[in-house]
């Protein structure tokens, strides 16, 4: 085995890894403030609001990733009248199916950072004077952040991971890369090097997140 | 004038009534001592004033201001620029984890009240000076102990200039060993004729400090006196019964 051949396969396999990132951050930067907004809804006083964000967070993690992005890429166009106008670019259909599926997460992660702070805190708010609106963002907002941050970096990780199943919506990316090369040459060896990439970007990131718990310790 | 009057104060959580008919004045320069056997109402009176607590009925005169007039409070404006003339210190402190000593001071007077960041910076150095923490400035709450924790949070009540300063069992959640360092800043509180409200287990301090003491038993405001009146010459059976049982 030729140093030559593994980088003529390693090649397109970081091509196709730089789809597997592009699909990372397009789902972490969206679905983090959406998860937000529906942890928000849950805990409305508006009742309707509440049951529609616990429905939904049910439903996202009820049932599995790969049905969702299915049902987005090959079903929704299927619908009668509107599903014609449902016909999306299979990586941004894939998009919409991540940043659904995580925000789903991200909120329970984020109910769980919020159920974690003291009353005593938003009541300290109040006798200072704080509003409802200064009390969450200077006060309730970054402890939850901090809380979270451990569920948050796990999450992450797996996201990372679940990329994979671009392959199933057949849009390329590193794994696709590595298949091809393994039907082509009858060698085991693109797996290995598929299975380094994602240990490279996983350590990447488990970095980036040891770094923001130590910086936000408080102590 | 009375600088805090409450009258026929009512509270009930569901079937409880917690405060009966509760009156009492507090004048300028106070140093009243609250004492009561646990679930006395105590707190919750003290809580009602700050509004933390809606009371179902009665009335809270602050200075001119009625938070609360036989029991229809006022619009949360008015009720915002009541409260803001009382600082409140609480049993477990309740600073802000992720704020250091100097920010957890300064973050009301920005945000709240917006004033320059010389003027907070310098009140903040003097009031860390005066609870004896100016080393602590930049340190995490984690780091401090119970006492520390508690003198960091009166002095964060300061920062906001109140006319009075309530508190909520200030030294319960603390080591024995704690409780004197924080005791003595609300004597020098006291020494400086700081209107204050205490909430308290501490009987010896109550009798040393306060020029006031109230008894409040089962919901209700028994009786108040000097520490002299109240520690020799109760006029109640059950004030002579706690004081006994206290001071064992």
């Amino acid at each position: 085995m030729s140093a030559d051949y593994i980088l003529s396969i390693t090649k397109p396999m970081l091509e196709g890894a730089q789809m597997t990132i592009l699909l990372f951050l397009i789902a972490i930067v969206l679905s983090i403030p959406l998860g937000f907004l529906i942890t928000l809804m849950a805990r409305s006083s508006v009742k309707p609001l509440a049951w529609l964000a616990h429905t939904y967070v049910y439903v996202m993690r009820g049932t599995p990733l790969l049905l969702q992005l299915l049902f987005i890429c090959f079903g929704l166009p299927l619908l009668p009248v509107i599903g014609e106008y449902l016909v999306m670019d299979r990586f941004v259909a894939a998009c919409v199916g991540f940043v659904l599926n995580y925000a789903a997460y991200f909120a329970e992660i984020f109910r769980g950072g919020l159920l974690s702070i003291d009353k005593g805190q938003y009541e300290a708010a109040q006798v200072l004077g704080f509003s409802k609106w200064q009390t969450t963002t200077k006060i309730i907002l970054p402890q939850m952040f901090r809380v979270a941050l451990p569920a948050v970096s796990n999450e992450a990780i797996t996201l990372v991971k679940d990329t994979a199943l671009l392959y199933a919506v057949a849009v390329p990316e590193l794994l696709h890369f590595a298949q091809t090369a393994v039907n082509r040459d009858f060698t085991i060896v693109p797996f290995f090097i598929a299975g380094v990439i994602y240990l490279l970007m996983t350590l990447l990131l488990t970095l980036l997140f040891k770094w923001l718990e130590k910086r936000f310790k408080f102590e | 004038m009375a600088i805090i009057q409450v009258s026929n104060l009512k509270k009930s959580f569901g079937e409880l009534e917690v405060l009966k008919d509760v009156s009492f004045e507090i004048n300028k320069n106070d140093v009243v001592a609250v004492i009561g056997p646990s679930g006395s109402g105590k707190s919750t009176m003290l809580r009602s004033l700050v509004y933390l607590e809606q009371v179902n009925g009665g009335s809270i005169r602050v200075a001119d201001d009625y938070l609360v007039k036989d029991g229809v409070y006022s619009s949360s404006q008015q009720i915002k620029q009541i409260t803001a003339k009382m600082g409140m210190v609480f049993q477990h402190f309740n600073l802000f984890p992720h704020l250091t000593v100097r920010e957890n001071l300064e973050i009301a007077p920005q945000v709240v009240k917006r004033e320059a960041e010389n003027v907070i910076r310098s009140r903040s150095a003097e009031l860390l000076e005066k609870v004896g923490l100016a080393d602590k400035a930049n340190v995490y709450p984690a780091k401090l102990s119970g006492g520390q924790k508690q003198r960091v949070a009166i002095a964060r009540a300061l920062m906001m200039k109140p006319d009075i300063l309530l508190f909520d069992e200030p030294t319960s959640a603390l080591d024995p060993e704690l409780t004197g360092e924080v005791l003595q800043v609300i004597k020098q509180l006291a020494s400086e004729h700081m209107t204050m409200m205490v909430v308290t287990h501490e009987m010896g301090f109550a009798r040393e400090v306060a020029n006031r003491i109230m008894f409040m038993d089962n919901g209700e405001f028994v009786e108040a006196g000097t520490p002299e009146e109240l520690f020799t010459n109760a006029k109640y059976e059950r004030t002579r019964a706690f004081l006994q049982r206290a001071l064992k």
